[in-house]
C-alpha cells in the first residue's frame, strides 16, 4: 500500500512539467475553434449561477431561507463553483483514461498522472472563476472576513479528494462500462440532493444532517459557505470536518488498492 | 497464440514474479532483454464478469498466453527482425517494450527511450491541430518547450502538410496523419526505433522518402532498431538478425538470411 503511494507520488513528482502542460493543453481543447475561445470556459457556469438565482431567488423567493446578511448569489455561488468542478470530475474524471485511450494503450504514460492532469485542468477553471466571485466581492463592498483564509485550504483539499477519487474508480470504470453509466446517473441526483442549492442546516430532520455529514460534496460547499457567508472555522465544527477526513481516508486507501491491483491490467482492456 | 494452464511450471522461480526495469541509460550494453517473459491475457465471458473478477475470485475466465516464456537480448545498435504471422505475439512484445503493456511473468529490461512507429495514425487528438498535436506528444515524450519548437519546422516539413498544419485533425486524411506520425516518431532521435510495417505510409514516392530516413537513423551506430514484418523483402534491408516467433514463442534466433528461410520454409 505504502509502495503505490510512493509510486504515485514520484511518478507525478516525475512528469510534474507534463502534467501541468497537458493540463493546459486540455483546456485548450475545449475552447479551440470557437470565436470567443477561452470564455466559453466560464459562459457555462456564469449562465447557470445566473439562471439559478433567476429561478431561486427571485421565482421561488428562497433567498430568505439562508438565515444571513449576505446576498443570496454569494451564497449560491459558493457552492455552484466547487459544483461544477466536482461535476466534471463525477463525469469525466471518473472515468478519465476512456478520454485519453491513447495514452494508456499507446505511450508509456502513468496513469495516476492522467487523473492528475484532468483534474488540474478543471481545477484551473475553479480557481479563475473563485478569484472572479472575490473580485466582484471586493468591487460591491460585500464584507469578506478573516474566515476567507480557510479557502486555499479547503480548494488544495478538494483537488485532492477528487484526484483520489478519479484514481480509485477510473479502473473500474475502464473494466466496466456499467460502472461509469451508473456514476453517470447519479451525478445529477447528487446535485439535487447535496445541498448545492438549498441550506442542509435547514432541514428539521437530524438523521438527514447526520448521512449528509459523509457526502463530501455537501462537505465542500458548506465549507466555502463557511468561509465566505456563515463566518466560521471549519474545524471547529467536528461534526461537519471527522465525517469528511473519514470519507477522505477511506477514499484514499481503496484509490491505492485498486491503483495497485488493477493499473497494469486498464491497458489490456482499453 | 496457445492456451496453457500452467505456463509458470517450466519458468525458473526467480522469474515468476513479473519485474520492469527501464531507464534512460542510452550507454548500456544491452538495449533490450527479455527474460522469460509471459504475458496471459484474461478473457471473460461479459464485461459483467471481468468487473466482478476484480472483487472476487471465483469468476471463471480463460487464459491466453500471448507471450510464453520468451527470452531474447538485442544489444545497443543492433537491428533486429521480428518475424512471425498474425497472432505470433509480436504487437504484445513490442507493447511490453514501449511499456504500455506489464508482463504476466518473466523480467524486462529496457535501456533507452523508445519511439514507436507502430500504428501511426492512432494517438493523435482529432481536436488539435497538426501543430498542437506535434507539442501534445512531444510534451508526452518529455521534451522541453524549445527543444519541441526546434523540432517543428523539421517534422512540418517532412509531413508535407502545407497549410493544414493548422487545422484539427479530425479533418486529416488517414494519409496524412500517418505521415504526420512518422514525422514525429522519426525526427524526435529515440535510442530505440520500434518500426512495424509502417514504412506503407502514403504514396509511394512518400514511402521512398520514409525508407531513406529509417536508413539514417539506422546508420547512426547507436541507434537499435527493432523491424516487425511478415514479409522478408524489407526485413532483409534493414536488419542483421532474425528472431521467428511463433504462438508467443521464440522458435528460431539467427542471422537474418536464415531466419528469413526457416520462417518461408515453416509457412510454405
Amino acid at each position: 500500500m505504502l509502495a503505490t503511494l510512493r509510486e504515485i507520488f514520484q511518478e507525478n513528482w516525475e512528469w510534474r512539467r507534463q502534467i501541468l502542460n497537458l493540463a493546459v493543453i486540455d483546456l485548450h481543447k475545449t475552447v479551440r475553434g470557437a470565436v470567443l475561445g477561452w470564455a466559453w470556459l466560464f459562459v457555462k457556469p456564469l449562465t447557470y449561477i445566473a439562471v439559478f438565482w433567476f429561478a431561486l431567488d427571485l421565482g421561488l423567493r428562497a433567498g430568505d431561507s439562508t438565515g444571513g446578511d449576505y446576498p443570496y448569489i454569494l451564497w449560491l455561488s459558493a457552492g455552484l463553483i466547487p459544483w461544477f468542478f466536482m461535476q466534471s470530475m463525477l463525469n469525466t474524471g471518473a472515468n478519465v483514461y476512456r478520454r485519453y485511450p491513447f495514452l494508456v494503450n499507446r505511450i508509456h504514460f502513468p496513469l495516476s498522472a492522467i487523473s492528475n492532469f484532468y483534474a488540474l485542468s478543471e481545477f484551473i477553471i475553479f480557481l479563475a472563476l473563485m478569484a472572479g466571485l472575490l473580485v466582484v466581492c471586493l468591487i460591491t463592498g460585500v464584507h469578506l472576513t478573516v474566515y476567507a483564509l480557510q479557502l486555499p485550504l479547503i480548494w488544495i483539499l478538494m483537488f485532492f479528494f477528487w484526484v483520489c477519487f478519479s484514481v480509485m474508480v477510473s479502473p473500474l470504470s475502464a473494466l466496466s462500462k456499467d460502472f461509469s453509466n451508473l456514476l453517470k446517473a447519479f451525478s445529477t441526483p447528487l446535485f439535487w440532493i447535496s445541498g448545492i442549492i438549498y441550506n442542509v442546516a435547514n432541514m428539521n430532520i437530524p438523521l438527514i444532517h447526520q448521512i449528509m455529514a459523509f457526502n463530501p460534496i455537501t462537505f465542500f460547499c458548506t465549507a466555502q459557505r463557511a468561509a465566505l457567508c456563515d463566518h466560521f472555522w471549519i474545524w471547529d465544527k467536528p461534526e461537519i470536518l471527522l465525517p469528511f477526513v473519514l470519507v477522505f481516508a477511506l477514499t484514499a486507501v481503496v484509490a491505492l488498492r485498486n491503483y495497485h491491483k488493477l493499473r497494469k491490467d486498464v491497458a489490456d482492456v482499453i | 497464440m496457445s492456451s496453457s494452464e500452467t505456463a509458470t511450471s517450466s519458468i525458473p522461480q526467480e522469474f515468476v514474479r513479473p519485474s520492469v526495469v527501464r531507464d534512460n541509460d542510452s550507454n548500456a550494453e544491452v538495449a533490450i532483454q527479455f527474460e522469460h517473459v509471459t504475458k496471459t491475457y484474461k478473457l471473460f465471458k461479459s464485461d459483467r464478469a471481468r468487473f466482478l473478477a476484480t472483487f472476487s475470485k471465483k469468476i471463471p475466465f480463460k487464459k491466453v498466453n500471448a507471450n510464453d516464456d520468451l527470452s531474447f537480448t538485442i544489444k545497443r545498435g543492433e537491428a533486429v527482425a521480428f518475424l512471425g504471422n498474425n497472432g505470433a505475439g509480436k504487437s504484445t512484445a513490442l507493447k511490453i517494450i514501449t511499456g504500455v503493456l506489464y508482463p504476466t511473468h518473466g523480467r524486462v529490461t529496457v535501456h533507452g527511450r523508445v519511439s514507436a512507429l507502430l500504428e501511426l495514425s492512432a494517438g493523435f487528438d482529432p481536436q488539435l491541430s497538426g501543430r498542437e498535436n506535434i507539442a501534445f506528444r512531444g510534451q508526452l515524450w518529455g521534451l522541453s518547450n524549445q527543444e519541441i519548437k526546434e523540432l517543428e519546422p523539421d517534422i512540418i516539413d517532412f509531413a508535407e502538410l502545407g497549410d493544414y498544419i493548422d487545422q484539427p485533425m479530425r479533418t486529416y486524411s488517414s494519409g496524412m496523419k500517418a505521415r504526420l506520425g512518422f514525422a514525429f516518431a522519426s525526427s524526435i532521435q529515440p535510442d530505440i526505433l520500434v518500426v512495424d510495417e509502417a514504412l506503407s505510409v502514403g504514396d509511394r514516392r512518400f514511402s521512398k522518402k520514409c525508407l531513406k530516413r529509417v536508413h539514417e537513423i539506422m546508420s547512426d551506430s547507436h541507434v537499435t532498431v527493432l523491424f516487425v514484418t511478415h514479409s522478408s523483402a524489407s526485413a532483409k534491408e534493414f536488419c542483421k538478425r532474425g528472431i521467428v516467433l511463433e504462438h508467443g514463442k521464440d522458435i528460431y534466433e539467427g542471422d537474418i538470411k536464415s531466419a528469413i528461410e526457416f520462417y518461408e520454409k515453416r509457412n510454405a
